[in-house]
């Protein structure tokens, strides 16, 4: 019963298929494509670079999707997509899931995921926190801005999707632990719109962007360093890796790169590709 | 408290809901015409989007929207009519009729999302077709098969008994009075059903966004297996950052796009309704 | 049987046959793929807490979620649609009638995304604003939401229900020197009742299903409110977790089918409400389609 059901939906599948290609023909002007998705912290270089990439190639779509990076490395490995964005390492999980699957990473650039607070916070005082406060903020034990430094309200902690690759490199900065449970956490969110969109809305949030997010409504804090230094979230201090939670941005491909897919990382990492990944924010590979 | 004055509080309470009523729901439409029309012009509706949509326009949104559904249309409809034919006129055991009525129906019932992940395990998973628009037409006919059943079933059922009695006497055989006499009938019901299954189909996110669309960088699909965009989705993606007053008003425009569009495949779909009804009557 | 009747049998036969079997073609995948959590997790299933990078799969906080969110729209959206519907069927002019009846049904074709899109710049904002919390997505606001979202649905269909009463229950009350209020209340009410009811069922199924919308407002934690009935916090449904998270699990893991279970859950939740509504007070036939 359950064979021919699957049976009868596949051939009606491919039989529709076949008839209604022949409809369709008038739009195929059979372009190659090449389906990029996963991390939204990679996705504007990787959308802008498209854009560009397609002028001088133009019988090459590079379809884009965002999802985050879990997305983005489930999606490579089962062939649903050519190349994955990344904003974190791929897991231990991740590559026992898929043993079959021959992960190769290239480093586009380099970028922060900075803490950030609503600008109510920032302007009334708390710019600078220590990793343990900000550890201790996520944990619950600190929840109220007077702990740190600022007005008394409640802190709103905004979390993320717990394979988004901000929150990875996040919690293994401040937690220890790149899947560490945020007990303190009162929202959570998928991407960096998302999160900026929230902190942006709120007077009290608490949250952690990527560095090219951060803007007059969601300012980055700057870490109090356990000698006393402050690092502030800046280009140069993600570049010579003062800032403590950096992170490669990454795009993965199943093997080595191959046709469109390896021209269009070559682009990527060309001057031209490399601008736009200054442009977009990030630090550029040297 | 006195019969009259108990009826003069429900008589205030009745006002006073609808008015509130009506108040909520022309806020709604307020809104969205509103921040829709300043949104919209000559360029945002024949550009593509740009910088995450925060730019340019949504031709390539509508195109996607078009096909998904234009393409669910042509799936949906030969199914429906062979459903709708079959229910009335072969089927005529009281209880499997009414268990062919509840699977139907039930589809009607079936959250959105549900058929997104149905959608995702047996064609993107197990069929291996990837994230693809004509799987995103697949779902939507199967989505808004019970209304396109319904509406042809009507159709076929307000056919007086003597029209198929004379076709017989005529010497027509019982397939002949289908394709002659009930198919013309059924098929006007049904793509009055349709309209209204297509005005739902276009606007739903959840069934095609994890096995149809994509973000972007694909205007026309080149194939059947690539994915397009659609203006759910890409009202999903603008809301998600709502607090860049470009990407919003964006969103708005394409708010109001698709609720114009919605607008007129419901109206198209209740008028044929309504076409039906008196012709029933007569 | 000539050839043509043969293949036209077995054209209606197999759509049919092909429609009929969807909705347990979709049953059966969910189950088959749900089968994994529900062997290795068994009861931890109904746990509360989730947390996939430990192998923790409880789907209580979205279950808690869904019922909590659904519970909400539904206390708001029935009593205003039902006194709504009472305003349009038995106040309003019949003229004005039709006018209103189609404006209803246009409103409830409003895609889910834009109330989401809604949700998210005005109402959330104002929720937030109105009871000073610390963020506006909350449990609550999904409420209100589909509150909104599904009033005309609850307005046209109890609108119908109560059309359908005939004239002469109303005129026979009347002249029994009832006011107005009672004549509804005695004679116009208990008649319509089961269809009411079905239309709440209705919309009841809908709002539980409802993704877009509950997705962007709700906070999307996994967590239990303290105490359980304070809406004014984050929550999760089974729908804005499944539009969340599906994507990003593998195909064939735990978590991906934990996931599975959780839409196995919602689907068996709604077509419980669908088929009581189909099977006692709603039959889609004697109307035309909704």
């Amino acid at each position: 019963m359950k064979n021919n059901i699957h049976k009868s939906m596949k051939n009606l599948a491919t039989l529709t298929l076949d008839s209604l290609f022949l409809i369709l023909v008038f739009s195929c002007s059979r372009t190659a494509s090449v389906q990029v998705a996963g991390s939204t912290t990679v996705l504007p270089v990787v959308s802008k670079a498209a854009e560009q990439f397609r002028v001088k190639h133009a019988d090459v779509n590079i379809i884009v999707n965002a999802g985050g990076s879990g997305v983005g490395i489930n999606q490579l490995a089962e062939r649903k997509i050519d190349l994955g964005m990344a904003s974190r390492d791929i897991t231990q999980i991740e590559l026992t899931n898929y043993p079959e699957v021959d992960f190769v990473t290239h480093t586009i650039g380099r970028d922060a995921v900075v803490p950030v607070v609503s600008s109510e916070v920032f302007d009334s005082g708390v710019q600078a926190l220590t990793l343990a406060q900000i550890g201790k903020i996520y944990l619950g034990e600190i929840r109220n801005w007077q702990e740190a430094g600022g007005p008394e309200r409640e802190i709103l902690v905004v979390d993320k999707e717990q394979s988004r690759g901000t929150r990875h490199v996040f919690m293994q900065v401040v937690l220890g632990d790149k899947v560490a449970a945020a007990p303190g956490a009162d929202l959570v969110l998928g991407s960096n719109n998302e999160e900026q969109t929230a902190i942006a809305q709120s007077d009290a949030a608490i949250g952690m962007l990527s560095n090219a997010w951060i803007n007059k409504d969601v300012r980055g804090l700057s870490i109090i360093m356990p000698d006393g230094s402050l690092v502030q979230p800046e280009l140069a201090n993600i570049a010579n890796g003062s800032f403590p939670i950096t992170r490669a941005l990454l795009l993965i491909s199943n093997g080595p790169p191959r046709g469109d897919v390896r021209t269009f990382i070559d682009f990527v990492l060309s001057e031209e590709g490399q601008t736009i990944v200054e442009e977009a924010g990030y630090v550029r590979l040297k | 408290m006195s019969r009259e004055l108990t009826n003069r509080v429900f008589s205030t309470a009745t006002w006073f809901a609808a008015g509130l009523c009506g108040l909520v729901l022309f806020f709604m439409f307020a809104i969205i015409t509103w921040n829709g029309i300043r949104a919209i012009n000559f360029e945002f509706l024949f550009a593509a989007s740009r910088n995450f949509g925060a730019a340019g326009g949504i031709f390539y949104q509508i195109i996607g929207s078009l096909l998904l559904i234009l393409f669910a249309a042509l799936i949906c409809l030969p199914l429906a009519l062979g459903t709708a034919i079959f229910k009335s006129e072969y089927l005529h055991n009281a209880r499997v009729q009414k268990l062919c009525a509840i699977l139907v129906y039930g589809l009607n019932g079936v959250p959105s999302v549900i058929f997104g992940i149905f959608g995702l395990i047996f064609f993107v998973n197990v069929l291996q077709t990837g994230v693809s628009w004509f799987v995103g037409s697949i779902i939507l006919a199967i989505m808004m098969l019970p209304t396109v059943v319904l509406a042809a079933y009507h159709a076929i059922n307000s056919v007086p008994e003597i029209y198929r009695e004379s076709a017989s006497a005529l010497g027509l055989n019982r397939w002949q009075v289908i394709v002659k006499v009930l198919l013309p009938q059924a098929t006007s019901g049904a793509i009055s059903g349709l309209f209204l299954g297509l005005a739902r189909a276009i606007g739903e996110t959840a069934p095609i966004m994890f096995i149809a669309t994509a973000f972007s960088g694909i205007d026309i699909p080149g194939s059947f297996l690539d994915p397009v965009t659609s203006l759910p989705t890409h009202i999903l993606a603008l809301a998600q950052q709502a607090v860049d007053a470009r990407a919003l008003e964006n969103a708005w425009g394409a708010s109001l796009v698709l609720i114009s569009l919605v607008t007129v495949f419901s109206t198209l779909g209740l008028w044929g309704r309504m076409k039906l009804k008196t012709s029933s009557l007569r | 049987m000539s050839a043509s009747s043969r293949i036209g049998k077995g054209y209606v036969v197999g759509s049919t046959f092909l429609s009929a079997a969807m909705i347990l073609v979709i049953i059966l995948f969910l189950l088959m793929n749900s089968w994994d959590a529900i062997r290795q997790t068994g009861l931890q299933l109904f746990t509360s807490e989730w947390n996939p990078a430990q192998d923790k799969f409880g789907i209580l906080p979205m279950i808690c979620g869904s019922v909590a969110i659904t519970a909400i729209a539904i206390a708001i959206a029935l009593p205003l649609g039902i006194a709504t519907a009472i305003f349009t069927s038995e106040v309003l002019p019949a003229g004005l009638r039709l006018y209103v009846k189609s404006l209803l049904e246009l409103l409830a074709g409003i895609p889910s995304i834009i109330y989401g899109l809604i949700g998210v710049v005005f109402l959330s904002v104002w929720v937030e604003q109105a009871f000073d919390l610390q963020s506006g997505r909350t449990v609550f606001t999904g409420g209100l939401l589909l509150a909104v979202m599904v009033l005309p649905t609850i307005v046209t269909l109890s609108d119908d229900a109560l059309h359908h009463v005939p004239q002469k229950y109303r005129e026979a009350a009347k002249s029994l020197g009832f006011y107005n209020y009672e004549v509804i209340r005695n004679a116009v009410l208990p008649i319509a009742k089961p269809d009411i009811i079905g239309a709440a069922l209705l919309g009841l199924g809908r709002v539980l299903g409802e993704t877009m919308a509950v997705m962007l407002v709700v906070g999307s934690i996994d967590r239990i409110p303290e105490p359980f009935y304070n809406v004014f916090v984050p929550g999760q449904t089974l729908t804005s977790k499944l539009g969340r998270e599906i994507a990003e699990t593998a195909f064939g893991s735990l978590h991906f089918s934990a996931m599975i279970f959780m839409g196995l859950i919602l689907l068996v939740f709604v077509l419980l409400v669908t088929t009581i509504s189909l099977t006692y007070f709603y039959n889609p036939e004697d109307r035309l389609y909704e």
